[in-house]
């Protein structure tokens, strides 16, 4: 049973048909690619799916139970955690303070931050991704672009998210950096998580994703697993699936 | 090294001021001088507070000052009429705090931005501050139940210290240590990314805005108090204090931010400065010439960050970048 389904999806906004009719099934587990030309229909998706807007049409399913999201807040509470683009991390709060946003730990009698404890359950999670920072109390701001986004996913283990959306995260990284997502990436895979990764970088997509949906016009033109019979897809085959909605 | 001078330069040339003045000036150290200073910082200090939280979630309340001056004239004009003395404290907060609501939901419903909504709000209280009074001033023989608020002491100290002593602590454990306070935070630092996490920022808002008005309320209430009288825009010289002891305050202790301790320690270092100016013969001018040279230089020369503070950003300060 698919972890996360849509039927029948459709997005309008005004006159504007940003997103027609797509079908997805999300199985637990997989590394699923999202891949579009700009204006493709893929942030559209991507709100839809974490309740940060209703769909115009069209039907979504958790778990086997029909179901919509009410905001973000309520997807994050449902497991699905989507890091944005740009507004993932507050650059010039703490670690903790990022990875505990809008969660933050209390402790008796008087119901304060526990500090401490945050601090300690973020450098927890950063070990679980194998990313090495010292001090928990260090700004975002002054972190590499890798650990930023390290810091970001941080939070979603913190609400122990099952599905984590990725909006183009290597997007504004240089080589190494987009190899330490790619990292990332590959550690959450590994501890069972489903990671939606929406992206433009075809390479991104071939060295860590199992599946791959292209949308072009609003629409689904593409749904294919990376790895084929005949070896895996290639960066160009993909390239085609998004330029012209063919290989 | 630079980290330290950082956080700590500021507060430095601050002492330096002080111990600079106290060789100077023969009056002052003295214990009447001293407890001017204080009680001036009182003032100054707790209406600046409100202005910090409303700036920790990076709106600009404008109008901390005229609202302040409406509250006590209300304040005064019960008093004076013989109302029982905490009625009329229930009713100077009341319009601080009613002031203070008002701006939050001019920001957060109307979407006014702060700097032009609280510009407005500080209009109409003057406007009602007039209108209340014709432009005269209540003075009297008040109730000592009333003026021992503000004049006295308790426990060796000053009530305004105290005052101010409690309103800067209750205000910064609910900035730093609370969960509401961390949401102002992130309110301020973070909009979307806060809204995202879930954080009410609307509420937010409004929560500190509103707190503004209430410090402007007390800080009426107290001026009241202290003064046995009540007049409209009698906290109009606190304004540019204000803004400048918030703004110097951020160049301390947390820089680049808001900050209670910055806030408050910045408040007493200006009225030292003003004091000590006066003592030194200065002419009163000088005051307002160097508050407007400290909020220029404490944005403009900041080492700390003060200009990538989200308010600053919001308001578009730094065109071209
Ligand atoms: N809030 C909106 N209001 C109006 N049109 C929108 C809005 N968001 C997206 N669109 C339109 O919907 C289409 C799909 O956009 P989007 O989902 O952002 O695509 P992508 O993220 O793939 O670039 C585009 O034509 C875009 O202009
Ligand atoms: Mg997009």
């Amino acid at each position: 049973m698919a972890l996360l389904s849509l039927r029948g999806i459709g997005m309008r906004y005004g006159a504007v048909q940003a997103l027609t009719g797509i079908d997805l099934d999300v199985t637990e587990g997989e590394v699923l690619a999202l891949c579009g030309d700009n204006g493709a229909g893929k942030s559209s998706l991507v709100k839809i799916l974490s309740g940060a807007q209703a769909p115009s049409e069209g039907s979504m399913a958790l778990d086997g139970d029909a179901t919509r999201f009410r905001g973000p807040q309520d997807a994050l509470r449902r497991g699905v955690a989507t890091i944005y683009q740009d507004l993932a991390v507050a650059p010039r709060l703490s670690i903790w303070q990022n990875v505990f946003l809008g969660s933050e730990l209390t402790r008796p009698p008087f119901g304060l931050l526990d500090k401490r404890r945050m601090a300690e359950a973020s450098r927890g999670y950063l070990a679980r991704l194998a990313v090495d920072i010292a001090e928990m109390d260090t700004p975002v701001e002054r972190l590499s672009g890798g650990q930023r986004q390290a810091v970001a996913i941080c939070r979603a283990l913190r609400w122990d998210a099952r599905i984590i959306i990725m909006d183009e995260p290597t997007a504004a990284l240089g080589v190494k950096e987009t190899a330490q997502v790619l990292d990332l990436i590959r550690r959450l895979h590994a501890e069972g998580r489903t990671v939606i990764l929406v992206s433009h970088a075809m390479g991104d997509v071939v060295a860590v994703a199992q599946r791959v949906v292209v949308l072009k016009g609003g629409r689904k033109v593409a749904d294919r697993p990376v790895a084929t019979p005949d070896g895996a897809l290639r960066a160009e085959e993909l390239a085609q699936l998004i330029i012209r909605g063919a290989a | 090294m630079t980290g330290f001078l950082t956080r700590y330069g500021a507060a430095l040339a601050g002492v330096a001021l002080f111990c600079g003045f106290a060789l100077a000036s023969p009056v002052f150290l003295t214990a009447g001088n001293m407890a001017v200073v204080f009680k001036e910082t009182a003032f100054l200090g707790i209406l600046a507070v409100g202005f910090t939280l409303a700036l920790v979630t990076a709106e600009i309340d404008l109008s901390v000052a005229e609202v302040a001056s409406l509250a006590a004239v209300v304040t005064g004009a019960l008093v004076h009429g013989g109302q029982a003395p905490w009625i009329a404290i229930c009713a100077g907060m009341a319009v601080g705090i009613a002031c203070g609501a008002a701006n939050g939901l001019a920001v957060t419903v109307l979407k006014v931005p702060s700097l032009i909504a609280t510009l407005g709000t500080a209009a109409i209280a003057k406007g009602l501050g007039f209108m209340l009074t014709q432009g005269v001033a209540f003075v009297g023989r008040w109730p000592t139940s009333f003026t021992g608020l503000a004049r006295g002491n308790t426990a060796g100290l000053p009530n305004l210290v105290w005052w101010l002593g409690g309103v800067g602590l209750a205000a910064w454990v609910l900035v730093k240590w609370t969960r509401t306070g961390a949401h102002l935070v992130a309110t301020g630092e973070a909009d979307e990314a806060a809204r995202l996490a879930g954080i009410r920022t609307l509420s937010m808002k409004r929560l500190a805005l509103t707190l503004a008005g209430a410090c402007a309320g007390l800080t009426a209430v107290l001026l009241a108090s202290s003064l046995s009288s009540a007049a409209p825009g009698m906290a109009n010289d606190h304004f540019l204090y204000a803004i400048a002891a918030v703004l110097l305050g951020m160049s301390m202790f947390e820089p680049g931010r808001p900050n209670i301790p910055g806030t408050l320690f910045a408040a007493l270092t200006l009225k030292v400065l003003g004091n000590g100016l006066v003592l030194l013969g200065a002419e009163y001018y000088w005051q307002d010439i160097v508050l407007g040279t400290i909020i220029l230089a404490s944005v403009a020369l900041s080492a700390a960050g003060t200009g990538r503070a989200p308010f600053v950003k919001k308001l578009n300060f730094r065109t071209g970048k």
